[in-house]
């Protein structure tokens, strides 16, 4: 490690100061970290204005040893910084951006980080269906890609099922690597950070803050080479990273909704905005030049054949509805549905109500 | 002059004989009661003293000491009352030639002399009987629970001046006529599910739950029907044999809750608010305890609404009581053991706002809210409750099928089929329906195919079921294959066990 990517870390390892601060420190010291480090006392005034005055620190060798001490931990902690000057930093995916990460703090396989990624985001209420596909495109495409997610519950969820078991995934988090958010996903996060990678911009002790998702989201874009939208409601934080898709010249691909399913309302307008209809991984696939493995398909009594038919025909169904329609008793569609549940050719959609996947 | 008279006290669901001594002596007036009575009963003092005077009988200006043997239990209540005066009667030579041997003497006194009814009138007269005692002077008011009990000279009388004039042949009191147990035709509640609109798969779980006795979770939106299903249940499930409703009288006569029918025809469908307390539930008490809901629901349906709303330390008080049946509850005074057998149906809001899954509304909540309102109830008790439901969000008119709508009555003859082959299955084992199977019932009578061991399996990977599912499932599917007179459990029943454990997909 230079004496400068050193220094870089350590200015991002510092808590309290926003990432404009940091830029403009750096832009203060003409982008030389090492000279920010060494004359921290003649840039940090410029803290004032912000209010952060408690980041003075006059004393030049405790700066140094502070510097020392935080790249000790990384490494105690089997933790890495990615900056501008490691080899691995994805220089040219934030090429075009405005905001590119000053360091990346990561855990886990960061070989990873020279692979190709695709990003896998949905909103946090996602329903059932749209998660079952979301876990299935995202295991299909983690054979040709990494999948890039979030933490959160619902698509992201969703991204990190599918693509788990063959460890080519990436969560970014809006916390610094120590934090979890949401609470409830601690264990999640330990094993991703054992079997794929974490990866944080901000120090290890940044906890969660409205604006970090936003800030997150820019990177789930920017690391990847396209982004599939699971789930987005009209106003929704998986907009965000569409649109910074969007704007960087990613490729934006969307599972169709309902119309008026409020949950979906996000990617229904990414579609009419020029994102790619998907229903099945080969749709993502085949925009890259590569072609889905053939999914195998399960054995079928008739009943379920018939079933299965009812459901494809019309899209989510009442199970009264089924029955009828398939000819059979109620509780023998339960069965039936139950079974093409377990088969994954069916899902419940909460109130009984079944559709095909 | 010494006068003997029994008299019981209650004791848990049991009848303790206790004898009431009293004499009579020269000396200055006096009136002691020794023997551990508590002050119920030495306030009896009072009461007997004008009970006597207003039924024309004289209160001896002697020295009286009435003694309660054996010395050592404790007292309680005012049933002794009528055992005290008729006592004092004897020893002050007012009942010369009354045979009171063999006899037992029940009931709280009025001033004016009137006999008050006494609460655990059954369990006592049950006891007492099993003891040996033949004939019994009970309360009038009392006389239409203990109707019941065969074999016995029973004599309810309206007051003490009556009871004297039958024990001295005066003016005799008929026995009470014996009265045949039958199943009330007329039911109380109007419930049937013959009202209940829609909702095929809630009713299918309803009937599968009864057969099998198993536990029964209701979930979905507010306002669709969920307690209106609950209150379905005693109307599906098995009449009450003899047996059982004394045992259930037995506690409800204890708990004073007896109404003036004098015995439960009809299951019991007790609904504690989500305000109960543990005690409340359970039973409880200073020194004598008291049956709480979950012994009233022995024999029939405790419905908890809206379930994660009750105390945490509540719910998990039911867990012992579901495995064993019987809860014992300590407290300074004893140790009391209460029947506890009953159907837990429980019903729930799929979030907090109510709406989540639902086809046409949208739910509010946030992830983290749906997680915390779910975690209120927690996975053991979860794991008990085999049958997990959701209940329909849709009105009548969007369900197009017309076949629907069963009465009560037809469930209930396919879940009487379903019993009986589970009685044949089980007989002299002490099992009497499939819930309660433990690891050797399952190995000798749930073997799986190959094919439905598969199922399981498939369904434990791709649903996240937990490993304590199976045994549940087993069960379930077994109850499945009765109702549909299967010896073999088939992979239908398997598949459309899993389907009634929502929760552990979703939660």
């Amino acid at each position: 490690m230079t004496a400068e990517e050193k220094a870089l870390i350590w200015l991002c390892s510092l808590s309290g100061l926003e990432y404009r601060d940091r830029v403009a420190l750096l832009l203060a010291a003409k982008k030389d970290p090492l000279r920010l480090l060494e004359e921290w006392e003649k840039f940090s005034p410029l803290l004032i204005k912000t209010g952060k005055s408690g980041l003075y620190m006059k004393d030049r060798s405790a700066r140094l040893r502070q510097a020392d001490a935080f790249a000790e931990e990384l490494e105690r902690k089997g933790r890495f910084a990615i900056t501008p000057m490691s080899g691995d930093y994805p220089r040219k995916e934030f090429a075009d951006f405005s905001d590119p990460p000053l360091a990346l703090f990561g855990e886990g396989n960061r070989s990873l980080m020279r692979t190709r990624k695709f990003c896998v985001v949905g909103s946090r209420i996602t329903p059932p269906w749209a998660e079952k596909k979301g876990r299935e495109i995202a295991s299909a495409l983690s054979e040709r890609f990494t999948i890039v997610t979030g933490l959160a519950e619902g698509g992201d969820c969703a991204a990190i099922a599918g693509a788990l078991p063959s460890g080519k995934l990436v969560c970014v988090l809006p916390t610094g690597l120590d934090n979890c958010y949401p609470a409830a996903h601690a264990a999640l996060k330990a094993k991703i950070g054992r079997s794929g990678l974490l990866l944080s911009e901000y120090p290890p002790g940044e906890g969660a803050k409205r604006h970090s998702f936003r800030a997150r989201n820019r990177i789930l874009a920017g690391l990847s080479e396209g982004v599939l939208v699971v789930s987005a409601a009209e106003r929704s934080g998986t907009l965000i990273t569409a649109n910074a898709a969007f704007d960087h010249d990613r490729e934006v691909f969307a599972l169709p909704h309902n119309v008026g399913a409020s949950h979906g309302e996000g990617c229904n307008e990414l579609i009419k905005r020029g994102a790619r209809l998907t229903t099945e991984a080969e749709d993502v696939l085949s925009v890259y030049g590569f072609h889905a493995p053939r999914r195998d398909t399960a054995e079928l009594s008739p009943q379920e054949a018939a079933v299965l038919n009812v459901l494809r025909e019309s899209g989510e169904l009442h199970v009264t509805a089924i029955a009828e329609r398939a000819g059979i008793k109620i509780y023998e569609a339960s069965a039936v549905l139950s079974s093409l549940e377990i088969k994954n050719l069916a899902v419940k959609s909460g109130g009984n109500q079944y559709s095909a996947v | 002059m010494i006068a003997k008279v029994v008299c019981y006290a209650l004791n848990g669901l049991d009848g303790v004989p206790v004898e009431v001594e009293t004499d009579v002596n020269k000396g200055v007036p006096a009136y002691e009661m020794v023997g551990l009575p508590d002050t119920a009963v030495k306030e009896s003092k009072e009461r007997v003293r004008s009970a006597l005077k207003n039924s024309g009988m004289l209160f001896p200006m002697n020295k009286i000491t009435v003694n309660f043997a054996p010395a050592d239990i404790r007292k309680e209540g005012a049933s002794f009352d009528l055992a005290v005066a008729i006592s004092l009667l004897k020893a002050s030579e007012q009942l010369v030639g009354a045979d009171l041997s063999d006899t037992v003497f029940l009931g709280e006194l009025a001033l004016n002399g009137d006999l008050r009814p006494v609460s655990g009138m059954l369990p006592i007269l049950i006891a007492a009987k099993i003891r040996g005692f033949s004939k019994f002077v009970i309360p009038l008011a009392n006389a239409k629970e203990a109707r019941f009990l065969g074999g016995a000279e029973i004599y309810p009388a309206r007051n003490l001046a009556a009871a004297v004039k039958h024990l001295l042949g005066i003016q005799p009191i008929p026995p009470l006529e014996t009265c045949e147990f039958a199943v009330r035709k007329e039911k109380r509640s109007s419930a049937d599910l013959q009202f209940v609109k829609g909702q095929p798969v809630a009713r299918r779980a309803l009937e599968i739950a009864v057969a099998g006795g198993h536990n029964l979770l209701l979930m979905g939106p507010p306002g669709t029907g969920k307690t209106m299903l609950a209150r379905c249940l005693p109307t599906v499930m098995p009449d009450l044999a003899f047996d059982e409703a004394l045992e259930i009288t037995k506690i409800h006569s204890v708990a004073g809750v007896l109404d003036e029918e004098g015995i439960v025809s009809e299951r019991p469908f007790r609904t504690p608010h989500h305000t109960a307390t543990t005690v409340s539930m359970c039973g409880g008490g200073n020194r004598v305890v008291h049956p709480g809901e979950i012994s009233l629901a022995h024999g029939g349906v405790l419905f908890l609404d809206e379930l994660p709303e009750y105390k945490r330390t509540t719910l998990e008080a039911l867990r012992q009581p579901l495995e064993d049946g019987v809860i014992t509850v300590s407290r300074a005074g004893g140790t009391f053991t209460y029947p506890a057998r009953f159907m837990l149906c429980a019903s729930m809001n799929p979030c907090p706002c109510g709406n989540y899954g639902a086809a046409n509304k949208t739910c509010s909540c946030t992830p983290a809210e749906i997680r915390r309102y779910r975690k209120k109830v927690s996975g053991p008790l979860l794991d008990r409750i085999d049958l997990q439901v959701e209940v329909d969000n849709v009105t009548y008119d969007d369900l197009t099928s017309a076949a629907m709508q069963e009465s009560s009555a037809a469930v209930k003859q396919r879940v009487d089929a379903a019993r009986k082959i589970q009685r044949n299955r089980f007989s002299g084992s002490g099992i009497n329906t499939n819930s309660e199977m433990g690891e050797r019932e399952l190995h000798d009578y749930c073997r799986l195919s190959a094919e439905g061991d598969g199922i399981l399996r498939a369904a434990f990977d791709r649903m996240n079921l937990s490993a304590r599912a199976r045994g549940r499932i087993v069960k379930v599917a077994r109850t499945i294959a009765d109702l549909d007179s299967s010896e073999e459990i088939l992979p239908k029943h398997v598949y459309e066990a899993v389907s009634y454990r929502i929760y552990d997909k979703i939660g």
